[in-house]
């Protein structure tokens, strides 16, 4: 079963990522001062390969990030959703928005879906987002979110000299907060 | 879920696109420092899973990459080779790497023969390089042993981009002049 869903929010709409993500992926990953805090910057040929496996991970299991667009212009905005590379600290639903994007609450929103999207599909009971504790404006998404902050946790390589402080909520928590 | 794509078959080889299943020989290989040395180095399970997603991705997304090598009478996996290229890539690459027990057996020769064979037929292409570090005798030797001749010094992107290469390779019309003779 190859599952290709397309979520919709108000403003967005969430898609598997594509090749035609690579040129705004790689603007995006190409701005130093914006992704210092997710690993740095990344020349077009690495962020390449981060694309390439974004969209493998989608092939081989199923899930993935999903690109996130803008519903009023169709323009690549970020990416969102589950995501969970080999010894990854639990199950992350990350975030990362394109530099322009920022300040409109397009995190919250994709991710929001993202995360519905996760829990219904997954089997999911649980998941976290890695966040470098310098990064005031991902907390900020996490606490939006309804995420608490959980401890210190160990990323693997090649994020494994990177802090990263996880935040998370169970199912029943957010399921719970959507229904009340 | 395997990776969308052709298998093709050789007198002792499968070929298919990754699949998750390849994960744990293909740490093995990359946790090999002497097969792991001209191609990155060793690499960590963490990383392996990236390396393998990213082949599974460039499946997905441009209907080529380097297949896995399956060898028929075992099944197991040996390693991978094929059609790559990656942004900023030097050329249109078929390359290879097989973990250590696959060596020695004309593995390599036989499974990239086919993966040009199926380049040429169905991407377009031209020409088929092969980037190999000079003091990567066994590779240089499947080259030759391909058809394809020394061409030019080369440069590799990152995160490659401290490697010293040798840009080995040949045109279409030469692979395809030989294998109508053959």
């Amino acid at each position: 079963m190859r599952r290709r869903p397309t979520l919709e929010t108000e403003r967005l709409i969430l898609r598997p990522p594509c090749e035609r993500d690579f040129t705004a992926f790689a603007a995006m990953m190409g701005d130093a001062e914006h992704v210092k805090f997710i690993g740095g910057r990344q020349p077009p040929s690495l962020a390449w390969r981060s694309l390439a496996s974004m969209v493998g991970s989608w092939a081989m299991r199923g899930y993935g990030m999903f690109a996130v667009l803008e519903k009023d212009t169709g323009r690549w905005v970020g990416q969102t959703g589950p995501w969970k590379p080999h010894d990854w600290p639990g199950n992350e639903i990350g975030w990362a928005l394109a530099p322009g994007a920022a300040g409109k609450g397009y995190a919250v929103e994709a991710a929001s879906a993202a995360m519905d999207w996760a829990f219904d599909h997954l089997g999911w009971t649980e998941v976290i987002h890695c966040i470098n504790p310098h990064n005031t404006a991902s907390i900020r998404v996490a606490e939006r979110l309804g995420s608490v902050r959980l401890g210190r946790v160990q990323c693997p390589a090649p994020y494994d000299k990177v802090e990263s402080i996880a935040w998370g909520q169970t199912r029943d928590a957010w399921q719970g907060r959507k229904a009340a | 879920m395997q990776a969308p794509g052709p298998t093709l078959e050789t007198d002792r080889l499968i070929l298919r696109p990754p699949a998750p299943e390849d994960f744990e020989p293909w740490c093995e290989m990359m946790a090999d420092e002497e097969t792991a040395r001209f191609i990155g180095g060793v690499a960590s399970p963490s990383m392996v899973w990236r390396q393998l997603c990213s082949m599974a991705g460039a499946w997905t997304m441009f209907g080529y990459a380097m297949f896995s090598v399956v060898e028929k009478s075992s099944g197991r996996w040996l390693g991978r080779l094929g059609p790559w290229t990656p942004a900023d890539w030097p050329g249109t690459e078929v390359g290879w790497s097989l973990s250590r027990a696959a060596w020695g057996k004309g593995y390599a020769t036989e499974g990239a023969a086919a993966a040009i064979d199926w380049a040429f037929d169905n991407l377009g292409w031209t020409e088929v390089i092969h980037c190999i570090d000079p003091e990567n005798l066994p590779s240089a030797a499947v080259a030759r042993r391909l058809g394809s001749a020394y061409l030019r010094p080369g440069k590799l992107p990152p995160p490659y981009e401290t490697a010293q290469v040798q840009i080995w390779g040949q045109r279409r019309e030469q692979w395809k002049g030989r294998r109508a003779v053959a």
